[in-house]
């Protein structure tokens, strides 16, 4: 367990303490929720596109096989430039979308962090 | 000898060498030793991590790959490339969120056992080992090129210790250089050193292909003109394999040669063959088979080369799971300050790699062109065995196509980023296994209450004792005759530790992470599995390319699973369902999994740090700016 952290069980169940700040099972659940499907959405699209690469070179010759621009096949086109444009746009969108998410689900920690806290005060 | 390059090469070391002294003062607890006291920002973070991941097979083998095969050799740049989404997705930040120093101690911290740990670590060492050994290997055969002399003794065979001794020369100062400066450096030094060293090697890519693009290079026009005729690649045979009959198609390869080299390149097979004795060696011209469409003539741009339709998807997938389940990669998570950091390493790592990897390709097109007019020209280097225009050995395209477009002083930039790239993975590696042995079992189980001190020195010897078993890889390597089995050794070996890494860590990172009910013998089973089914198959398939009668039949179940050049199709699937059913039958999640869950999910612990201000990128040397 990381220096700094406790355990404790309150009214509201048990909860992890850094500081002046906590998680409770529920922001976690929240977190967890919005985060798995921020991050199966974004793999799906980027194993969907890099897997459709392969399926294209074996079944589609039009893919494969018909130049577009001097020597380049779609197929040598995408593999050699145009999947390295598509691997930075999906890298920039999801980390400014996990960004912001993470600033979303802090506020809403924060909110009932502040509700746990004002419970625990009135408990003791 | 290559003078300039000589000297560049020496240069590159002894700045190697002073960065890791001057480093040595900032290292003084193990946080330093092996995270360098998490203080990496991402800009720099993300520049050691493209050291860390950017080897000697991407730097000599991803150019060479394309100029021996065209597209299908593009797809280990864009495979290696792509490898990193998978890491941003799903494991960067949840890994950094949960702290820790290692691979392992996430393992012990999720599942909560020592068992586990110590599977982790055997598996951490297996697959440094298996990254460690071409890179040890590529060691050896730049310094055979580049300084072509050494300091062994021949024996009357002209070997030493069994192998040649020049190649263990070059693997022994690698070794030294190595064991010297991540021993006295640490996990600082050896992030300074990969910036470093990356910035020098993408640097020395992008020279390269500048000077092809002064030189007249036209990408589009250029790869219509090799694509118009079959792809033809050298290969070296003995005059008995050259002229024996196949039984299928009543030719032998002899045919195939005399149909496409020139008659005064073909004249002197002959002569070989009229010479009569069936094991000398020739390097021939072959055109080559479409291994995808075999009705299709095989052309540059088209896919087929190297791959038929099962390797086509199974590569794609080694690549890109494969990086995710690289230690020394993932280790270097933890020195982020926070795990939006870690997002945005990954992000600079995708740019960084990404250009580096557009370049690579466009070195070896333009190598296909101007190697062979340089040959027709008579102005090729003559270190260059070349056989018609064409390299006989194609991992020399990087050295020779910069000696032809730039001469000494391009050559010599290349040379020594082929020894950054070396040294920035090979100190990498030795970090991740130092940590496995001195962190996960020395500070976990031999001596809890050890001092900083006894801690950092244990860390010391434990990368003086990698160095040495990455030079015992280096020996055995030759020793054993590897390299005659597969002719792009580098590149392979480095596809079967992103096997073996995507076999064994990979499942149990992404069940662990995002699913609740794993249980720890369900990811002990996974691990082991992923671990012997990828490992035992990469045997297999050496074993029949070393035609050992018990694997060298290609039907049947051992014949096919023998034959199998990417296993991850079969591992990755087998090892996340074996962590899927095991946990299921089992269903003893960790008593604490709802405390584990908030630290793996949660973020109370990243706005305490904001509070304090250590989500703020600090310097290697400090604390975080004010």
């Amino acid at each position: 367990m990381s220096e700094g952290v406790k355990v404790k069980t309150g009214a509201s169940g048990k909860y992890l303490q850094f500081g002046d700040h906590i998680d409770t099972l529920e922001t976690v659940d929240t977190v967890f929720h919005e985060q798995r499907k921020l991050s199966f959405t974004y793999g799906a699209v980027f194993f969907g596109v890099t897997l459709a690469i392969p399926a294209l070179s074996v079944w589609v010759p039009a893919w494969y096989a018909t130049p577009i621009w001097g020597g380049f096949t779609a197929n040598y086109f995408v593999v050699s430039l145009a999947y390295f444009v598509f691997l930075w746009a999906m890298a920039w969108t999801y980390s400014k979308q996990a960004d912001k998410l993470d600033e979303r689900l802090m506020h809403i920690a924060e909110e009932i962090e502040q509700k746990i806290m004002a419970e625990e005060g009135g408990a003791s | 000898m290559n003078t300039i390059a000589i000297v560049l090469v020496v240069a590159l070391v002894l700045f190697t060498i002073a960065l890791s002294i001057f480093s040595r003062r900032f290292t003084r607890t193990t946080a330093d030793f092996y995270l360098a006291g998490r203080k990496v920002g991402s800009f720099s973070n993300a520049s050691a991590i493209s050291g860390d991941y950017l080897s000697a097979a991407s730097f000599l083998g991803v150019a060479a790959a394309v100029y021996a095969s065209g597209l299908d050799g593009v797809w280990y740049a864009a495979g290696f490339a792509g490898g990193f989404m998978v890491v941003v997705l799903f494991i960067a930040s949840a890994l950094r969120r949960f702290g820790e120093y290692t691979v392992a101690d996430f393992a012990f911290g999720r599942f909560g056992s020592s068992r586990i740990r110590l599977v982790t670590v055997v598996a951490t060492l297996l697959v440094s080992l298996f990254y460690m050994a071409p890179q040890m290997y590529g060691a050896g055969t730049t310094w055979k090129i580049l300084v072509g002399t050494g300091f062994f003794p021949a024996g009357a065979d002209g070997l030493f210790l069994g192998v040649d001794p020049i190649y263990l020369s070059g693997v022994t100062v690698v070794t030294l250089i190595m064991m010297f400066y991540v021993a006295m450096g640490g996990m600082k030094g050896t992030t300074l050193n990969q910036i470093f060293q990356f910035w020098w090697l993408w640097f020395a890519m992008f020279m390269v292909v500048v000077f092809a693009f002064g030189n007249g290079f036209d990408y589009a026009a250029e790869l219509k003109q090799v694509s118009q005729d079959k792809l033809v690649a050298t290969k070296t045979m003995t005059v008995g394999e050259l002229t024996t009959v196949d039984a299928t198609s009543g030719k032998a390869p002899i045919d195939n040669a005399r149909a496409t080299m020139s008659p005064e390149a073909f004249a002197k097979v002959e002569e070989a063959v009229a010479a009569g004795d069936q094991a000398a060696k020739v390097d021939v011209l072959l055109a080559q088979k479409n291994k995808l469409h075999e009705m299709r003539d095989m052309l540059f741009n088209e896919p087929g080369h190297r791959y038929n339709a099962f390797d086509q998807f199974s590569m794609v997938l080694a690549l890109v799971l494969g990086t995710a389940g690289l230690p020394h990669i993932l280790n270097r998570y933890y020195t982020n300050p926070s795990g939006a950091a870690a997002r945005r390493s990954t992000f600079w790592v995708l740019i960084f790699i990404g250009t580096f990897y557009i370049l690579s390709p466009i070195a070896g097109l333009a190598g296909r062109t101007r190697v062979f007019d340089a040959y027709m020209n008579g102005t090729a280097p003559s270190n260059a065995a070349i056989v018609d225009g064409f390299l006989v050995k194609s991992d020399a395209i990087m050295p020779t196509l910069a000696q032809i477009l730039g001469g000494q002083w391009l050559m010599g930039i290349v040379a020594a980023g082929a020894f950054a790239a070396m040294f920035s993975t090979v100190g990498g590696l030795l970090i991740a296994a130092a940590s496995a042995v001195g962190h996960d079992v020395y500070e976990k189980y031999i001596n809890p209450d050890a001092s900083e001190k006894q801690r950092v020195a244990v860390g010391k010897v434990s990368v003086v004792f990698f160095a040495i078993l990455g030079w015992v890889l280096g020996w055995a390597i030759p020793f054993f005759g590897l390299q005659n089995a597969y002719p792009a050794l580098i590149a392979m070996m480095v596809t079967w530790a992103f096997a073996v890494g995507a076999s064994a860590f990979v499942p149990m990172l992404l069940t662990g992470i995002w699913w609740k009910g794993t249980t720890e013998r369900g990811a002990i089973a996974g691990m082991v599995v992923g671990l012997i089914a990828s490992i035992g198959i990469i045997f297999m398939n050496i074993l029949q390319q070393l035609r050992i009668p018990a694997f060298a039949a290609d039907q049947g179940t051992i014949g096919f699973l023998a034959s199998l050049t990417f296993p991850v199709l079969f591992t990755f699937p087998l090892a996340l369902g074996t962590i899927v059913l095991v946990s299921k039958l089992d269903g003893k999640v960790p008593e604490n999994i709802d405390e584990i869950w908030m630290r793996i999910h949660g973020t109370a612990s990243e706005r305490h740090e904001r509070d304090l201000g250590l989500d703020k990128v600090g310097t290697l040397f400090g604390g975080a700016k004010k």
